[in-house]
């Protein structure tokens, strides 16, 4: 891994700098006093259920805490997972495992999610973990796009609501999986692929390759880089997915849903706009089975699971603009492909 | 300093908000303001995990990483190193106005998530969202889950269960004045707007942003004169034909009275 001059050197370093230590218990009683003061906060403050906010701006609160409060356990079970596969995986464990053929590789690595169920917030996370352990680029968004569809808990609720009515549950895996590797070939054959990943990012990586420390300081220093990078997008991308809700008016997509093209793209719209977990977004779109066309249905729990407001917040830790924006349109042009298809054929 | 400080342990300081303000939802349950109960369980372990590993990072992580030092431009024996490990390094020296852009959005994240998560009082959605959603489109979507009154017991039936049945039937005589008791908010009848109501509760999936008003007209003209939007009413009575719209059945109501929203505002 590290050759040893490194880190012969990296130790004497930690010894000479101060800033380079961990704070020990002083830290630990900084962060009690922190939780103190924010619970004192919390229970001081009066709790009115007073008039005092608009009511478009009180619902915009709730809407976006609620987007915060439902993702965050997934978002802290990603962050544990991808720690966890940097700190006990062996580095080439995958690489060594999967099939040379970059196909076969992707198509193995679509399915990962199987063994790791997390849905789509937690999977950046564990997609950032991925990369850090020798996954190409191409690779890692298979895996960041396939997962949150092909994983049994998406099955399941998916079966649940539908059945097999229409297709739609075989059309949602099928498309899932065709559109991840689609988008991992593409990417797989760009010159510079690191240039795709954001300059903080390549430096984690980077620093990674040449971290000596014990594993509980790295595993403590991840997480305090993974969260740094995870939370505020989470919180930005719930603010954009509340106001988002409150903002626009839901009429305008339900009379689009009765035309075969037309509610295709609506649905991908609203995929976007409600930025949904992939484990429960099948119950949602089951209210538009009455409205909406087949193929919309099937757009929509392609295309959302993958991209969406909050997504991209967090995709945009790891991820130039650039990327996002090529990655948006194909994902969005194949899963507006494969509704159209759905509905003409119905 | 502040700029290392603020890019250093902005994720810790937004893990311990949410920590802190999970937690104590979960504590005084209000955590059903946000959340379908059934996640509950999952959301409050993980959580804790989180909190308990923020606090060890706090204790474990280095104060300071490489890459703030480089930020600051204050080693030029690491610089070298590390350009030397780091294709990007050139893309890492971040010039002093953007280092304040950032910082400044990044406390403005951290602040806007403390107000939003400990000082606002926790909420339930309004009518104003109840209003765009509209009662009338849940009850269509919903159409297929309407219970089946051969053979039920009607007293198990929710709010939900009585919009779905006032929505698909138009003969009162199926339900032998069953009388019934519902308790929910106020919005307003598009359709009719002075004599009808709707008795109404939102129905929670997953979370709040899946949020689906149901509702159950209530005839009463000059309603607003006793109660405006947003209030939460308890109504008793039998369903009967609407006698403004010639479809679907509406509370007649015995009575109407004023009431506190419940803990549980929401059915799931």
């Amino acid at each position: 891994m590290t050759p040893p001059t490194t880190t012969t050197r990296r130790r004497a370093r930690m010894t000479a700098q101060s800033p380079r230590r961990p704070l020990g218990t002083i830290g630990l009683a900084i962060g009690l006093a922190v939780v103190a003061l924010f619970a004192a906060i919390r229970i001081l403050t009066p709790e009115d259920p007073g008039t005092a906010l608009a009511d478009a701006v009180q619902d915009f609160v709730t809407l976006s805490a609620s987007v915060v409060i439902e993702s965050l356990p997934f978002v802290f079970l990603g962050i544990v997972l991808s720690i966890a596969v940097q700190l006990w995986l062996p580095p080439d464990f995958l690489t060594r495992r999967l099939p040379a053929n970059g196909f076969l590789r992707r198509a193995f690595i679509s399915l990962l999610g199987i063994l790791l169920p997390v849905c789509e917030c937690g999977n950046v996370p564990l997609a950032r973990g991925l990369l850090q352990r020798g996954l190409t680029v191409g690779e890692s968004m298979t895996f960041l796009l396939a997962a949150p569809i092909l994983n049994p808990v998406t099955i399941i609720t998916t079966y649940q609501a539908f059945g097999w009515q229409d297709g739609i549950l075989v059309w949602r895996i099928v498309g899932g999986f065709v559109i991840a590797n689609l988008v991992g070939w593409v990417f797989s054959r760009h010159p510079d692929p690191m240039s795709l990943l954001t300059p903080a990012f390549q430096a984690a990586c980077a620093r990674e390759h040449a971290d000596a420390a014990t594993t509980p300081r790295r595993g403590a220093r991840m997480f305090v880089e993974e969260t740094s990078a995870m939370l505020p997008a989470l919180f930005v991308g719930s603010a954009i997915a509340g106001f988002i809700q409150v903002a626009v008016s839901r009429d305008i997509l339900i009379t689009l849903g009765q035309n075969p093209v037309l509610s295709v793209f609506a649905l991908m719209l609203l995929a976007f706009v409600v930025a949904l977990c992939s484990n429960v977004d099948v119950f949602f779109v089951l209210a538009f089975g009455s409205t909406f066309m087949p193929g919309a249905i099937v757009a929509f729990l392609v295309f959302g699971p993958m991209i969406d407001v909050k997504m991209l917040a967090l995709m945009r830790t790891t991820f130039t603009t650039r990327t996002l924006v090529q990655l948006t349109a194909i994902v969005a042009l194949a899963s507006a492909a494969l509704g159209l298809a759905v509905n003409l054929a119905a | 300093m502040l700029h290392s400080l603020v890019s250093r342990w902005k994720g810790v300081a937004l893990t311990l908000v949410s920590v802190v303000a999970v937690l104590w939802l979960a504590a005084t349950e209000q955590l059903g303001l946000y959340i379908n109960p059934d996640y509950a369980a999952f959301t409050v372990v993980m959580t804790i995990i989180g909190g308990t590993l923020a606090l060890a990072a706090l204790a474990l992580a280095p104060v300071q990483d490489d890459h703030e030092h480089h930020a600051v431009g204050a080693d030029d024996e690491h610089e070298h190193e590390h350009s030397h490990h780091v294709p990007a390094a050139r893309a890492r020296r971040v010039g002093p106005a953007r280092r304040r852009i950032r910082t400044a959005s990044a406390i403005v994240i951290v602040a806007g998530a403390a107000v939003a998560l400990l000082v606002l009082p926790p909420a339930t959605l309004t009518a104003r969202t109840a209003i765009d959603r509209d009662v009338e489109v849940t009850a269509a979507e919903l159409a297929a889950d309407a219970p089946s009154l051969a053979g039920a017991d009607p007293s198990t039936f929710d709010i939900s269960d009585w919009a779905l049945i006032a929505n698909q039937f138009d003969d009162p005589a199926e339900f032998g004045g069953i009388k019934i008791e519902l308790a929910g908010f106020v919005s307003p009848v598009p359709g009719d707007p002075d004599d009808s109501f709707y008795i109404t509760r939102f129905k929670i999936t997953h979370c709040a942003i899946d949020a689906r008003p149901v509702g159950v007209p209530v005839h009463l003209p000059g309603w607003r004169e006793q109660f405006s939007v947003d209030d939460w009413v308890v109504g008793t009575g039998e369903l009967a034909a609407d006698p403004t719209d010639q479809d679907g059945l509406a509370l007649l109501p015995g009575t109407v009275g004023a009431t506190d929203e419940p803990g549980q505002p929401y059915v799931y």
